[in-house]
C-alpha cells in the first residue's frame, strides 16, 4: 500500500509538471490579454499530432521533433492573434474572445478530423514503453524525461519574465495596460509574443500528452477542463499558482485513482470546488481583479 | 518668457455638465507655474485633455511649437511632456527599480547606462535603498516620489504633476518641494495642482486660478492672495463642498 502510495505520488508530480508548463502558458495568455483561450486544449492536441506526424512519417524522435514543433506552434499562436483575438475590442472583449477561442477551437478539431481521421493514435518510442525500475515500481522513462524537459522550459519561462526586457513589458502590461502603453511599450506586440509563447508550450504538452494517453481530435475538451481547473485553482494569472496547482491537482488525482479510479476526475473538480470555497481568488490569486 | 505650454479655449463635456468651458492657461519655459481652483473646477479635465487623456470638445493645446491637441498620451509623452497622476500610477508588483526601468524602455541607450541613470534618479528622490522592493510595498509618498522619478527617466520638458503633495506627510512634502525646485533650476517647467496652498504659494512663481471650467485670473502669488475672485471663489467652494469630488 505505501509502496503504490509512493508510486502514485512521484507519477503526479512528474504528470504535474507536465501539466504546469501548458497551464503557464494558458495563465500567461489570461494575465496579459484578459483571455481565457478554449483552444489551448486543441492546441495541445495538434501538438501531439504535429509529433505523431514527424515521428511516423519522417521519423524524428518525439524529442528531436520538439526543435520544431515548439517553433511551428508560436508561429500558429501568432498568427491566431493576429487573425482572430487582436480585432476584439471594446467592453465585450472577454466574453467575445470565449467564443472567438472556440471557434478557433472547433476549426482546429475540425481540420485535424479531415486530416488524421476520428480513431485513438499514440506516441511510440523507446521510452514511452520502457521502464526505470525504483523502489519498487516501474516508471516509464517518458515521464521522467517530459518531467526535465517541462522544469527546464518553466524555468526558461521564469527568466525570460523575470530577467529580460520583454519580460519586464510583459508583466507591466498584465498590470496596467495603458500605463505601460504610455511608456512606449508596445503592448500589441507584447500580446502577440505572449500568445505565442502560450502556445508554442502546447507542443511539449501534445508531446507528453500523446505518448502518455491515446488520442483523437475530440481530445482537446477534456484537457481544458482540466487546465482551466488548474489556473483558477492556482489563482488567474498566477505563475507560482500554475505550477502548485498542477502538482497538487495531478498528484491528489492519481493518488485517488489507487483508492477508487471512476473518482478520480470527480475528486479533481471537488477539490477546486472546496479551494474556492475557503479561497476565493485560488492559491496565489490576487485580492482584487486588476487595479484600473 | 515664451510659453512652453498653452492652452486655448479648451471645452470638454461629460454629459451634461460643462467640465471646462474655455479653459486658457500658459506655461513660461523656465518656470513652475500652479493652477489652482475649488473642487470640480476642471483642474485634472485639463490635466487630462492636455495630455491626451481626455479629448477636448474645442479649443487647442501648443506645446513647444506644435500643436498637441487630441494627441495620444503615449505621443504626448514621448514629446516631452511628462505627468503625474493625483492617484499614484506604478505597477505595484513590479520591484521600484523595474518600474524605472519600464520607464525607460523606449530609450535606445547601453543596459548599464540605463540601470545607472535609474538609481541616480532614485536616489535624487532618496528612494534608493528601496530600488529591490515591490513599488506596491512603498508608502503612499514614497510612491509619489517613485513616480516622480519614473517620469524623469523620460527626460521631459515639462512635467505635469497632479497633487504631488496629496496626502503625503509634511517632512515628504518638503522633500518634494525640495526636489521640483532642484530640477527647476536645471531648466525643467513645471505646472502643479495642489489643494495644498502653502505648498502652491511657496513654489510656483506663477499661478493660474481656475473656476467653472475657465481660468478667472493669472498672475504671481502675492496678487492671487489678494485677489477678491479667488476669495469669492474659494469661499463658494466651501458653500458646495457636498459636491463629488473630481
Amino acid at each position: 500500500m505505501a509502496r503504490e502510495l509512493i508510486h502514485a505520488i512521484v507519477d503526479g508530480i512528474l504528470t504535474g509538471g507536465v501539466y504546469a508548463l501548458m497551464a503557464v502558458g494558458l495563465t500567461l495568455i489570461f494575465g496579459v490579454l484578459d483571455i481565457i483561450n478554449i483552444a489551448q486544449g486543441v492546441l495541445v492536441i495538434l501538438g501531439a499530432y504535429l509529433s505523431y506526424s514527424l515521428s511516423t512519417r519522417a521519423h524524428i524522435d518525439l524529442f528531436t521533433g520538439l526543435l520544431i514543433t515548439i517553433p511551428v506552434m508560436f508561429i500558429i499562436g501568432v498568427v491566431i492573434h493576429w487573425a482572430f483575438i487582436r480585432r476584439l475590442r471594446g467592453t465585450e472583449r472577454t466574453s467575445m474572445t470565449l467564443l472567438v477561442t472556440y471557434a478557433v477551437a472547433l476549426i482546429i478539431e475540425g481540420v485535424l478530423y479531415k486530416v488524421y481521421g476520428a480513431d485513438d493514435v499514440q506516441l511510440q518510442a523507446s521510452y514511452t514503453t520502457s521502464s526505470v525500475h525504483i523502489f519498487g515500481f516501474y516508471l516509464p522513462w517518458i515521464f521522467i524525461y517530459g518531467f526535465i524537459v517541462a522544469v527546464c522550459l518553466v524555468v526558461a519561462l521564469y527568466l525570460l519574465l523575470y530577467r529580460t526586457r520583454l519580460g519586464r513589458s510583459v508583466r507591466a502590461t498584465m498590470q496596467d495596460e495603458n500605463a505601460a502603453r504610455l511608456v512606449g511599450i508596445e503592448v500589441n506586440r507584447v500580446a502577440a509574443l505572449t500568445f505565442g509563447i502560450g502556445v508554442a508550450v502546447t507542443a511539449v504538452g501534445g508531446m507528453f500528452f500523446g505518448a502518455t494517453n491515446a488520442f483523437n481530435p475530440n481530445s482537446g475538451y477534456d484537457l481544458i477542463s482540466r487546465l482551466l481547473a488548474i489556473i483558477i485553482l492556482g489563482g488567474l494569472g498566477s505563475i507560482g499558482g500554475a505550477l502548485a496547482a498542477s502538482v497538487f491537482m495531478l498528484t491528489l488525482e492519481s493518488v485517488v485513482t489507487i483508492w477508487q479510479p471512476t473518482w478520480a476526475i470527480a475528486v479533481f473538480y471537488a477539490a477546486l470546488v472546496l479551494v474556492l470555497l475557503i479561497r476565493p481568488t485560488g492559491f496565489l490569486g490576487r485580492k482584487a481583479v486588476r487595479a484600473q | 518668457m515664451t510659453a512652453v505650454l498653452r492652452t486655448e479655449g479648451i471645452k470638454k463635456a461629460y454629459g451634461g455638465v460643462q467640465a471646462l468651458n474655455g479653459a486658457g492657461i500658459s506655461v513660461d519655459e523656465g518656470t513652475i507655474a500652479g493652477l489652482i481652483g475649488p473642487n470640480g473646477s476642471g483642474k485634472t479635465t485639463l490635466f487630462n485633455v492636455i495630455t491626451g487623456y481626455d479629448r477636448a470638445d474645442e479649443g487647442q493645446v501648443h506645446f513647444a511649437g506644435q500643436v498637441i491637441t487630441n494627441a495620444a498620451p503615449d505621443k504626448v509623452f514621448a514629446a516631452g511632456l511628462g505627468r503625474t497622476f493625483q492617484l499614484t500610477r506604478i505597477f505595484p508588483r513590479l520591484t521600484v527599480l523595474e518600474n524605472m526601468l519600464v520607464a525607460a524602455q523606449h530609450k535606445r541607450d547601453q543596459r548599464h547606462t540605463v540601470r545607472r541613470r535609474a538609481m541616480e534618479l532614485l536616489e535624487f528622490v532618496g528612494i534608493d535603498r528601496h530600488a529591490g522592493l515591490l513599488a506596491g510595498s512603498l508608502s503612499y509618498g514614497q510612491r509619489k516620489l517613485l513616480e516622480l522619478a519614473y517620469v524623469l527617466v523620460a527626460d521631459p520638458a515639462v512635467i505635469l504633476l497632479d497633487e504631488p503633495a496629496g496626502g503625503v506627510n509634511p517632512t515628504l512634502i518638503n522633500l518634494i518641494a525640495d526636489r521640483i525646485r532642484e530640477l527647476n533650476s536645471q531648466g525643467k517647467t513645471f505646472l502643479i495642482v495642489e489643494h495644498n496652498m502653502e505648498f502652491v504659494m511657496g513654489l510656483c512663481s506663477t499661478i493660474t486660478v481656475l473656476e467653472s471650467g475657465a481660468a478667472v485670473v493669472s498672475g504671481p502669488p502675492e496678487m492671487i492672495r489678494s485677489d477678491k475672485r479667488v476669495l469669492d471663489a474659494y469661499l463658494g467652494a466651501d458653500l458646495e463642498e457636498e459636491e463629488p469630488d473630481e
